[in-house]
């Protein structure tokens, strides 16, 4: 068997049969599930029915559906990041228990262990990404469905371009751990913090004005916004026919992020798409680059 | 018999510590070769250089006739490594394991069947095959690291502390397995314990401290070289021996007199025939070897 495809096997298998790491990966979006649960649900819900003019009302359907949007959004777009890392911590175990080692008296090249520890990654998130889009679909169906083949289509692109961010952040900032304490202490930052500097868990039209414009230099920020824009798309189109005001509509859409505003800026969608894959690129090359330094100075 | 490895004048520091000063040794194809020393003598150094994991400061290493700075691709193809830890996937099975690791080395998929299933009856393992290696006992996880070191069928395996820890049952079944499959394919042992019964087997031993060649050869050499003969008489006044000046420890029931060889002892016999009635003359262990060489102790895993 090539060894490229047996490793990457190897290290899918070693994520998903390691419960601890499997786990971990998911403890983000039970946060924002428990968040939700319990007051994060009213916020959504109060960020569309208050941009809605005085008098006006929207059946449950379409409130529920676009409450459903705002959730799943944000659970895949932190799911896709976060787990991305949790799965791609096998590179420092492999360091840890000697496993890498093992891996360097062999024949096999430097090269092909790192792009394999990538597509490994980049594969089991995918699959967990993937699984989480169908239960999302499944719960958006049940309480308000408005999206069309075209969102579907375009949440699963999303989806697959955020796992590929992901695991290039996740490579290159795993390329310098070395230890366990390492391994949690990064992985304890990303699951709390992704979520919030990415605009998952609160808005960023809800940060302060410093802020807001500080995470606007973030890439995932764009990812979240791509995703929420195609959850929510049939929502809005559906508000728009039952008479709700374009302006009101765009309140709504600033409120929740689905207009992002670069220090004032409207950005065009496919400016977002040309952020999130520039910096996959950006972080893919920066991985081969790393990986070809460190093979240089070894 | 060739050279199968040959150091020189290897040097390796970290900084200021020098880990390994100017070593040079070489081992026989075929031999079984004990390399021994106290934690940080620079054992594993010299190993982790052989193998291509550290870079040498200095120094020139052949492995089966090539050099590890030009042709390390074909050096690492010879050799096999049992590190002192398992370094196999604890959650995958022994043939998810096994298999992985031949595919490593380029064996196709019915190769690397037909090589793990020689190994599991070599090393009697089918039993368990398909046991994450992380819930097999000890003796079974070390039986899997050998079989592992084995997949690539290399000329030279080498044993970094391979059965620290292990209960003596599991050391002795380990090594009777080791011994069996390089008897049959002449393959050369490259050893480093803290066990030093395991080491007086070797056919060539070699003692580092500080990173220098302490002493070498082989372990009857060392005996004779570096320790002396232990004469335990039994059924004897102790007064007896002191009437004729014999220094002696109390061993056990014993009376226990150290003479410098196996000549002093029988002096010592044809002078006081009447002392040897019930005795036995047993010669210094490497143990002693080593305390003599080294003045510093080795036991059991621990300094």
């Amino acid at each position: 068997m090539n060894a490229f495809t047996s490793l990457s096997k190897r290290n899918i298998a070693m994520f998903f049969k390691d419960k601890g790491m499997f786990f971990t990966s998911l403890i983000t979006p039970a946060i924002l599930l428990v968040l939700y649960a319990t007051f994060l649900s009213n916020i959504y819900r109060s960020s569309f029915t208050a941009n809605l003019p005085e008098g006006f009302s929207l059946g449950d359907s379409i409130v529920n559906g676009a409450v459903a949007g705002q959730l799943f959004s944000s659970l895949i777009a932190v799911s896709c990041i976060t787990v991305a890392f949790c799965s791609n911590f096998l590179m420092v175990q492999d360091k840890v228990t000697g496993a890498y080692k093992d891996f360097s008296i062999t024949p096999l090249k430097k090269s092909v262990l790192s792009y394999s520890y990538y597509v490994a990654a980049f594969l089991s998130t995918l699959t967990v990404t993937l699984f989480a889009c169908a239960v999302c679909f499944i719960y958006v169906a049940i309480v308000g469905w408005y999206l069309s083949f075209s969102d579907i289509l375009l949440i699963i692109s999303d989806v697959l371009i955020l796992t590929m961010f992901g695991t290039a952040l996740s490579s290159v900032v795993n390329f310098f751990l070395n230890t366990q304490g390492q391994v949690s202490a990064v992985g304890a930052i990303v699951s709390a913090g992704y979520g919030f500097i990415c605009g998952a868990y609160i808005p960023i039209s809800q940060f302060s004005k410093g802020l807001a414009d500080f995470v606007m230099f973030l890439p995932g920020t764009y990812g979240t916004s791509l995703i929420r824009n195609h959850c929510m798309s049939g929502v809005f189109e559906k508000m728009a026919s039952e008479g709700v005001p374009q302006g009101a509509i765009t309140a709504m859409r600033d409120s929740i992020d689905c207009n992002l505003y670069f220090f004032g800026t409207e950005v065009q969608g496919w400016v977002s798409y040309a952020v999130i894959l520039g910096a996959v690129a950006l972080f893919v090359g920066l991985y081969v680059i790393l990986n070809l330094v460190k093979k240089k100075n070894k | 018999m060739s050279d199968i490895i040959s150091i020189k004048n290897l040097k390796k520091t970290f900084g200021e510590v020098v880990a390994v000063d100017n070593l040079s040794f070489k081992v026989k194809e075929g031999e079984f070769f004990a390399f021994l020393g106290v934690n940080g003598a620079g054992k594993s150094t010299t190993i982790s250089i052989m193998c291509g994991i550290l870079k040498k400061d200095w120094g020139h290493i052949e492995i089966a006739g090539k050099n590890i700075d030009s042709d390390m691709e074909s050096v690492i193809n010879n050799i096999g490594v049992v590190f002192q830890s398992s370094v196999l996937d604890a959650n995958l099975s022994v043939r998810e394991n096994l298999f992985c690791r031949a595919s490593l080395y380029g064996l196709g998929k019915s190769e690397a069947e037909k090589r793990i299933d020689e190994l599991a009856n070599a090393f009697s393992f089918k039993d368990y095959m398909s046991r994450a290696v992380g819930k097999l006992s000890g003796g079974q996880r070390r039986k899997i690291d050998v079989a592992r070191a084995l997949i690539n069928n290399p000329k030279i395996l080498i044993l970094d502390e391979p059965t620290t820890g292990l209960d003596p049952m599991t050391r002795k079944t380990l090594w009777s397995v080791i011994d069996g499959y390089r008897n049959k394919r002449n393959m050369t042992v490259f050893l480093t314990t803290h066990y030093m019964e395991e080491a007086s087997g070797a056919d060539y031993v070699v003692i580092i401290d500080d990173g220098k060649i302490a002493a070498e050869g082989t372990p009857l050499q060392l005996k004779n070289a570096y320790t002396g003969d232990f004469i335990s008489l039994y059924n004897i006044q102790e007064k007896t021996l002191k009437e004729k000046n014999i220094k002696y420890e109390k061993y056990g029931s014993a009376l226990r007199v150290f003479v410098k060889n196996t000549a002093e002892a029988r002096d010592l016999i044809f002078k006081y025939p009447e002392l040897f009635t019930d005795f036995e003359i047993i010669k210094g262990g490497m143990d002693d070897v080593f305390l003599n060489v080294t003045g510093k102790k080795l036991s059991g895993g621990n300094q």
